[in-house]
């Protein structure tokens, strides 16, 4: 009997030294910061997240060689892939929470962003997606998520400020019901043009895919009101078949898009692309922070970015850094408000403004034109917040 | 005295219900246990159980239609989003509703419902929507049916695309309450899958597998192909629904792009890795496929084991998946169950087969199936010309004909398998003219076919129960009943055998079993003893006599060998170019100068009729007619 108390009392001081030697562990584990990577690294996602998460662990890296988040957090990544798959990506974000990570990066999709910061909103966990655009992300889940790559509607605003400014005042509408971006960006154009005192003339519909494009161009041809351009969210393959088309029947009038066509098959077009304008996240100029992290993640990876989201991925890891230095710790809700409230950070794609925003970025486009088989860099643009329609 | 032993046999279970509800406790108690372990284990564990759970849901539902019916669907994961819809909206808060939808008809705004209400009104809309979508499948069966479905999934996605006042178009929807854990998971899994393991055994069940099996059988026995389809249909459409529902609380954003190929296509696999044909099939589906992706995805991450690094390989979760899923299917292509359920009662060698009822009164009534002017014209050729024939009970009528005079097809129209372009048709009296073979079924007539068309998937005792519980009410009384049509047909031992094991001869026996199991009044035979020895056609012409002598029923049969024609029948009809030539006894008939020149024609045919007479009258070893 005494033994057996004696044993009790014997093991409840081994465990209350376990627990002050854990207490007093804790400290030294605070020094390092866990960022959560719920990425989609295979799937349908997969193209748009693996680039991401290239320019970020490039951004990471050099961060920690200078000591880590503000100088004295070491940052360690935990990466996991969510397979492009809703139900995954809540479960692995509950398993990095678990894990210990104090910031967490969600899937270049509004659906999983979502869907992961339910998990991290009543945690007060921030959450980046890598490159999801649909505004009404960060609104769906509540005060810890953010977006990075310039909205959907903000591309709008950048590219009906610049029509209206081109003289440009009637306009048509092509839009997809099969994607938010291809159905939403168009619709936001249509609010920015119209608010500005330009006009929209027509809207017509096609189907992602579809591959002929008659019935519309028909259409656009037939218009009483001719349109000054035509705007549009599709991409490939339906741009390139849509402007072939459209040329073919002899209609010039120069079609706008997004950000989407800034790919090599569309510059292959040469000619039918003519005057064709589109966004950008940024835009690397001779000479610019963009061609010197492009010059750089060549000489790390041993290729070229790909797209505009390996720059994106590295601007994540500047905003973060920024956000702990100002914030001064790895409390996350105090991470969470200095992101916040960043206001003209520089990164490489441009001008990043959280402030005054509801975490969509207020941030730099850029504006390019093809031109006789070229690209021709028109310039960037930071709309003022409140000409940006509301999602 | 009888009465009351019937209505004892009633209340009890049939012997496959009671296996079936002990497998479906099994199964239950299998997923409460994982959730108590998964609780014990921490949150993330939880979710992946939840998720595994809706899953097995979703699959479930699956289950039930293409387990059954056999018709691969891609429909269902479209309906799954409709749950997902139908449920998020009844259950959002109203200020996010405000908020996020706000064109939302007055009707569905602000309803504010706890999960449970909102899954009750799915379940109630699943009915609907099933019968209402399952209308295609009235006409079609087989690869045109899954063609149907999968249109189905596309007209689902498009329809809620469309609707953005109601479901944000393919934007995300958001806002809706994630009440959905492992405890709300689990019980609607383990209820569905109760429900899957009990579906198969009911009516309805066997019903579709039989239709799934053959059509044309099932029809002989009157099973409605339509009404089975469309009911298995509806009912998995609700557990669809209801999965949707759990989906859309446990997201609580969704798009309708999750709920589209990506979906129909990852269930689709599971089912078929686990074994479409059981429940039991889609529980291995899921859990090997959830098993194998939890444990190859925490090693893909990397890390260091024993201080040696591993790098990342992300994919290698897809990769191992997709391996693990050709090997399967390449090593066991039923799937890991093999299409087999849990059976724990006959496993443990606690159910043997049931016992055999005792025979049905004879019948007192003379019946019979009278056609007149039955013609039946394939483009230009008559196969069927102008024929009359009178059928009666308590007789054996043989049909013979040279190959090609058109007995099959005559007996087809009489049948309901195919419709007369002319004449009429009655049994006992009640126009049947171009009733569908089931209803023809009902009416009283039961029939094998020439090629032989068993339910090979299914067991022996199945083939027979899904005819006999046409005519016995009650399971148990049914079973009982086709254990005694086994009994007489001398297969009463291989009852629990999957009919496709049977060698040809005993699967005519079962073919007649099934036939009889109808208690019809009118029993039609094409070739009863095509490829039969001649111990076994002794057999067969031994037992179709007394068969008719107890029950006094109809025989009526096609036969090439004349020489059991000649012994067995009391009447024949002789059919030649689609026309009745003659009908008479047999001695009638074979003393007919019409059927000795027009059906046999030739002086050898006429010396070979004269030895089948000389044959049948002594009991003679030889008698295979040929025809020259």
């Amino acid at each position: 009997m005494r033994d057996r108390r004696r044993i009790n009392r014997h093991l409840a001081g081994l465990v209350s030294a376990a627990a002050l030697m854990l207490g007093a562990a804790s400290p030294a584990f605070a020094e390092e910061i866990i960022v959560g990577v719920a990425s989609a690294q295979t799937g349908g996602l997969a193209p748009f997240d693996q680039p991401s998460l290239a320019g970020l662990k490039i951004a990471v890296d050099e961060i920690n060689a200078k000591g880590g988040f503000g100088g004295k957090y070491p940052v360690r990544l935990v990466v996991k892939d969510t397979r492009s798959d809703m139900g995954a990506t809540a479960t692995i974000t509950q398993e990095l929470v678990d894990a210990g990570a104090k910031i967490l990066i969600t899937p270049c999709d509004a659906d999983p962003s979502i869907a992961a910061g339910q998990v991290t909103q009543p945690l007060g966990i921030p959450t980046l997606t890598f490159c999801g655009t649909a505004p009404i992300l960060t609104g769906a889940v509540g005060d810890v998520m953010f977006g990075t790559y310039p909205g959907d509607n903000l591309q709008a605003t950048v590219l009906a400020n610049y029509a209206y400014d081109q003289g440009l005042r009637k306009v048509y509408l092509l839009k997809s019901p099969d994607s938010t971006y291809t159905m939403r960006l168009p619709e936001y154009f249509g609010e920015v043009f119209t608010r500005k005192g330009g006009a929209v003339v027509g809207e017509g519909s096609f189907s992602m895919n579809q591959s002929d494009f008659s019935a519309e161009v028909t259409k656009i041809k037939n218009l009483a009101d001719k349109p000054d351009l035509i705007m549009t969210a599709g991409y490939e393959p339906d741009f390139p078949a849509f402007v072939q088309q459209l040329r073919a029947a002899g209609v010039s009038t120069p079609v706008f898009g997004a950000d989407a066509i800034g790919t090599g098959t569309i510059l292959g077009l040469g000619k039918l692309v003519d005057g064709t304008v589109y966004t950008a996240a940024g835009y690397a100029t001779p000479g610019s922070k963009l061609a010197a992290f492009e010059t750089k993640f060549k000489d790390v990876t041993g290729h070229a970015p790909e797209s505009a989201y390996e720059a994106n991925g590295y601007d994540i890891g500047l905003i973060l850094d920024t956000a702990v230095t100002k914030a001064d710790s790895v409390d996350p809700k105090a991470i969470r408000n200095a992101l916040a409230s960043i206001e003209k950070l520089e990164g490489v794609t441009g001008e990043i403004t959280y402030a005054g925003t509801d975490r969509m970025p207020l941030r730099s486009v850029a504006l390019v034109k093809y031109q006789d088989g070229a690209r021709v860099f028109i310039g960037t643009q930071v709309p003022a917040a409140a000409e940006v329609p509301a999602p | 005295m009888e009465a009351g032993v019937h209505g004892v046999a009633e209340r009890r279970l049939s012997k496959a219900m009671g296996g079936a509800l002990v497998d479906a406790l099994a199964m239950a108690a299998l997923l409460v246990a994982v959730g108590l372990v998964l609780t014990m284990a921490g949150v993330a564990p939880q979710r992946t159980g939840t998720h595994a759970a809706i899953i097995l849901t979703a699959v479930v539902s699956l289950q039930i239609f293409s387990g059954n019916t056999g018709i691969v669907s891609f429909g269902h994961a479209g309906f799954v989003g409709l749950g997902a819809y139908v449920v998020g909206l009844l259950t959002m808060s109203a200020s996010v509703q405000a908020s996020a939808l706000r064109n939302l008809p007055t009707l569905l705004a602000g309803h504010e419902m706890p999960l449970l209400a909102a899954l009750g009104i799915v379940v109630v809309l699943g009915i609907v929507v099933g019968v209402v979508s399952g209308a295609p499948l009235f006409r079609l069966s087989g690869s045109g049916a899954s063609i149907a479905t999968l249109a189905l999934l596309i007209i689902v996605y498009t329809v809620l695309v469309a609707s953005r006042d109601i479901t944000r178009g393919s934007q995300p929807f958001y806002g809706v309450p994630r009440d959905v854990g492992l405890w709300t998971a689990i019980p609607v899994a383990a209820l569905a899958l109760a429900f899957a393991r009990i579906f198969r055994e009911l009516p309805i069940g066997l019903s579709a597998r039989a239709v799934a099996d053959d059509e044309r059988g099932a029809a002989a026995i009157g099973i409605d192909r339509r009404f089975t389809t469309l009911f298995a249909w509806a009912a998995s459409i609700v557990v669809a629904m209801a999965a949707g529902g759990l989906m859309a609380q446990f997201l609580g954003a969704f798009s309708p792009k999750d709920f589209y190929f990506g979906l129909a296509f990852t269930t689709l696999a599971m089912l078929i890795v686990g074994g479409m044909t059981s429940s039991l099939g889609a529980l291995s589906g899921v859990a090997v496929t959830t098993v194998v992706i939890e444990l190859v995805r925490r090693v893909e991450g990397g890390g260091e084991i024993g201080g040696i690094v591993i790098p990342p390989v992300f994919g290698l979760t897809e990769a191992v998946l997709a391996l693990s899923m050709i090997l399967i299917i390449w090593r066991r292509p039923e799937g890991l169950c093999g299409g087999r359920e849990l059976n724990l009662l006959k496993r443990l060698g606690l159910s043997g087969p049931p016992t055999a009822a005792a025979e049905p009164p004879a019948r007192t009534a003379r019946l019979t199936i009278r056609a007149d002017g039955l013609t039946k014209r394939y483009a230009g050729i008559v196969a069927v010309d102008d024929a009359g024939v009178e059928l009666p009970t308590d007789c054996i009528t043989g049909i013979i004909g040279p190959n090609g005079a058109g007995k099959t097809t005559l007996i087809n129209m009489i049948a309901g398998a195919v419709a007369p372009t002319s004449g009429t048709l009655a049994i006992a009296g009640e126009p049947v003219t171009r009733f569908a073979a089931h209803r023809v079924a009902r009416a009283g007539l039961g029939r094998t076919f020439q090629n032989i068309r068993i339910f090979p998937r299914m067991t022996l005792l199945e083939n027979v129960l899904v005819a006999s519980r046409q005519v016995v009410p009650g399971l148990a009384a049914a079973e009982r009943a086709a254990m005694r049509e086994l009994t007489r047909v001398g297969l009463a031992h291989l009852a629990e055998q999957p009919a496709g094991s049977l060698p040809y001869g005993l699967r005519r026996r079962l073919e007649v079993a099934r036939a009889l199991a109808l208690d019809p009044a009118f029993l039609v035979l094409d070739e009863p003893a095509a490829g039969m020895n001649p111990v076994e056609t002794e057999w067969l012409t031994t037992m179709l006599a007394k068969v008719r002598a107890e029950r006094r029923i109809g025989v009526v049969l096609i036969e090439h060998d004349l020489k059991l024609v000649m012994k067995l029948c009391d009447r024949i009809v002789v059919v030649d170019h689609g026309r009745v030539i003659a009908e008479g006894t047999p001695a009638e008939v074979q003393a007919n100068p019409d059927v000795i020149a027009a059906y046999l024609g030739s002086r050898t045919s006429a010396r070979v009729l004269a030895q089948t007479e000389q044959e049948t009258k002594p009991s003679n070893p030889t008698g295979e007619f040929s025809h020259a």
